[in-house]
């Protein structure tokens, strides 16, 4: 019976996954993180994933507070910010906030306010919903493995 | 900042060890590519973890750091015990062309920048700053693999420095022939086009009249192979002329040519393709023999086609008719694999055909037919004819339609043929037209010959670079990397490794630095068996109809990125009917999966391959004949992990 849950489980992480290809969130950079996890690091993708949240909400939260000076908004720092952003987020797979951050940079770049504005919003956006799906993610995944775990032995 | 000072840490004792290991066992250090020691330098802490964490596969030592100053100081501290560093462009406390600096003078280490920046000032940047390669983020397992080039590259390098200290031409051919590869090598998502057309240009030019010497393997016994580059096989054309191509023996052509370097032995190999290929077109000949008939007539005197001999396909280049890139892949073709069969792009096809089909006739008349000139001299001839026989030149495309497929062993299928349009005749005779107007004009083509053989993809062999389709090991992103990967659909099959993998990745790769047309529209007709593809050429003449691999332009990497897809979809299809979950009695299917999350994902190389494919087209947006829905998307998660 529970392992019959460790299936449905696995089923549901594979068509959130599916989803998440298939909206453009995540692209097969994604997968390669998962080739890298073995024995060895066993817990690889989510340390990774995790990593970039935190660096991440830290980026965001100064680019908000880049923005919100109205008097003189330092775009040059932005880009740096941005490029931090894009690189990471590239590197996990998350295709489109590495989007949304290459809008933001050409707009920082032309000085443009409302766009780099505009952008960020679209940034805490799609950042959100990516962090969201892939806590459900990881949650999935830990109920599975206990799930499946509790099956095993039953299974030798 | 709690993050930071942990991996800081943690770098420390990653360098002890790798110290510590280093010591035990200096015999493996110096086997490459195992036991590279690297230091990565990256502020973002993602980058790092992931970074290391791939270095780490490739069986390098690893140390990671997290600021500039930091590593310079290891750096300095102990010489010696890092074989490459790799660093990040943009860092808060020193610009990383700065610590790229600092190491090239002080350690004269290699330095690879790393950024996700992928405009080219950035990477040009990069490379003036002595950079040995600039990779761009996100970074890929293979490319990492690669980074080994580099240090052999730079080591071997510098003892050719030491040695050849005389001959300091050589040494600057070497070193550019280095460079250019490091420009070359995994410089290739989002970098200009244009920029490496630029490049091949300037070697083109470079390389005008001397025999390029390329060796692959630096060691100084194996003889460097010669590369026919355009200009080399013009002057053995002109000798052979000049001799009569009965007379033509390997010794007289050798000081004909006049090229340093050259060896009888290599002039004695191109002489005998020469004569295959010329033995095969007049055995084509003979076939067609009614239908050339009519323009072989005209045909007059060797005069004449001396004449014409300076007219070359790169003079069809210079009407800007055929891009250059399938000039080159043409040409590549017919200097290099005269006997492998020449593929070439529908819309060439009909040139190419109604050269050969005069072709023949001509050798007959005039001994002193060229390998590469045929092509244009015949077509001159018949430009010449223009005014006198339209028809004649017109009836060329219908005639085609009968034309055996394998005649020259090139053309494609006859399908082919039924894809040539009035608007390919049209252009045909454009270019014949132009052909008349133009002579001599030499443009430099694009200097792939010499970096893409245009072989086929054969799934047995791997190859070293992707155009080179796989004839040797996977992938090798350290070589040209010209945008134009080949796929072969017979990778889908069982394929080592990572020439699945990195396919994906370059054709990402590709995809970024051309200009896609987006929206491309890739007709339905694809047959499970045969592997070509009928693409419509109305979008981009440069399109061309493949048969399985060649070199080819980045622009025609997406159908055949489609055929592969479509492939796939059918190999998913009717593998993947089964798996909608049904219940209990399809546990046992994912039992044996169950602890897979867990572990090491146990992706089967060959599958993933295909996935990114299709992640690849679909992020794209391409429209492919059955368009991956949701629930496609599941199967091939399902069928992955």
């Amino acid at each position: 019976m529970l392992g019959f849950g460790a299936d449905r489980l696995r089923a549901d992480m594979n068509r959130l996954l599916a989803l998440l290809f298939h909206q453009g969130v995540l692209d097969e950079q994604f997968l390669q993180l998962q080739q890298l996890q073995d024995e060895t690091s066993p817990n690889f993708v989510s340390e990774v994933v995790n990593i970039y949240f935190h660096e991440s909400e830290k980026l965001l939260r100064n680019l908000r507070g880049l923005l919100s000076d109205r008097e003189l908004s330092d775009y040059k720092k932005m880009g740096i910010h941005l490029n931090q952003f894009m690189g990471s987020s590239s590197s996990i797979g998350a295709k489109r906030v590495r989007n949304v951050c290459v809008a933001f940079r050409a707009a920082s770049e032309q000085n443009n306010r409302v766009g780099c504005l505009r952008a960020l919003e679209m940034l805490e956006h799609e950042y959100c919903y990516l962090k969201n799906r892939l806590h459900e993610l990881f949650q999935m995944e830990q109920q599975r493995v206990m799930a499946a775990g509790v099956r095993y032995p039953m299974q030798n | 900042m709690a993050t930071v000072q942990k991996l800081h840490a943690t770098s420390l004792s990653t360098t002890a060890s790798s110290y510590g290991s280093c010591k035990v066992d200096t015999a493996s250090a110096d086997q490459f590519p195992a036991g590279l020691r690297v230091l990565v330098v990256d502020d973002d802490t993602t980058c790092l973890r992931i970074l290391e964490q791939m270095l780490r596969k490739c069986m390098y030592l690893v140390t990671t750091c997290s600021q500039a100053t930091i590593a310079l100081d290891l750096l300095r501290e102990s010489r010696g015990s890092f074989d490459v560093v790799i660093s990040d462009v943009y860092m808060p406390d020193m610009d990383g062309f700065k610590l790229l600096e600092h190491v090239g003078l002080e350690m004269d280490l290699p330095v690879i920048m790393m950024s996700s920046d992928a405009r080219t000032s950035a990477v040009m940047k990069g490379i003036k700053h002595g950079a040995c390669d600039y990779l761009i983020k996100p970074v890929r397992l293979e490319e990492l693999k690669n980074i080994w080039q580099h240090v052999v590259r730079k080591k071997w390098n510098e003892n050719k420095e030491h040695e050849q200290s005389g001959s300091a031409e050589e040494n600057d051919r070497h070193k550019r022939g280095g460079d250019d590869a490091d420009y070359a090598s995994s410089i290739n998502e989002g970098t200009d086009g244009s920029w490496k057309a630029q490049k091949k240009r300037r070697d083109a030019k470079d390389d005008e009249d001397e025999c390029e010497l390329e060796s692959d393997d630096p060691c100084a016994s194996k003889k460097p192979r010669v590369v026919w580059s355009v200009e080399l096989h013009q002057q053995f054309v002109s000798a052979v002329n000049q001799l009569g191509i009965d007379k033509a023996v390997p010794k007289r052509i050798l000081e004909l040519m006049n090229v340093p370097g050259l060896t009888r032995e290599n002039v004695a190999s191109h002489l005998q393709k020469f004569r295959l290929y010329l033995k095969r077109l007049s055995g084509v000949a003979q076939q067609q023999g009614g239908i050339s008939s009519s323009f072989c007539g005209p045909v007059d005197s060797n005069a004449k086609l001396g004449s014409l001999g300076r007219l070359d396909i790169q003079a069809l280049a210079a009407s800007g008719q055929i891009p250059p890139q399938t000039l080159a892949a043409l040409q590549a073709e017919l200097l290099g694999r005269p006997t492998g069969g020449l593929v070439l792009p529908a819309m060439d096809q009909p040139v190419l055909l109604q050269a050969s089909l005069q072709g023949p006739k001509c050798i007959p008349v005039e001994r002193g037919v060229a390998f590469g000139q045929p092509l244009i001299k015949c077509q001159s001839s018949i430009g010449k004819q223009f005014p006198q026989s339209n028809i004649s030149v017109e009836d060329i495309p219908s005639g085609f339609g009968t034309w055996p497929p394998n005649s020259l062993g090139t053309v494609g299928t006859p399908g082919n043929f039924g894809g040539l349009n009035t608007q390919n005749n049209n252009m045909l005779m454009q270019i014949l037209q132009q052909q008349q107007q133009q002579q001599g004009v030499l443009p430099e083509p694009s200097h792939p010959i010499n970096v893409q053989p245009s072989c086929l993809v054969v799934p047995s062999q791997s190859s070293t670079s992707y155009q080179a389709g796989s004839s040797t090991v996977p992938l090798n992103q350290s070589s040209t990397f010209n945008s134009s990967a080949i796929i072969d659909y017979s990778l889908l099959s069982s394929q080592p490794n990572n020439v699945s993998m990195g396919i994906g990745q370059v054709i990402d790769g590709g995809l970024k630095s051309t200009n896609v047309h987006n929206g491309y529209i890739i007709p339905a007709s694809i047959s499970p068996s045969a592997s070509s593809c009928a693409v419509q050429a109305d979008n981009c003449t440069s399109w061309q109809v493949r048969n399985s691999a060649v070199s080819f332009n980045t622009a025609s990497q997406l159908p055949e990125l489609v055929p592969n897809a479509c492939e796939i979809q059918r190999s998913y299809d009717t593998k993947a009917a089964p798996l909608p979950y049904q219940g209990p009695g399809r546990n046992l299917g994912f039992v044996g999966k169950g602890d897979r999350v867990k572990q090491e994902l146990n992706l089967d190389f060959v599958d993933n391959a295909k996935i990114q494919c299709l992640f690849f087209l679909g992020a794209m947006g391409l429209q492919i004949p059955r368009r991956l829905s949701c629930d496609d998307w599941l199967q091939i998660v399902e069928r992955t992990l």
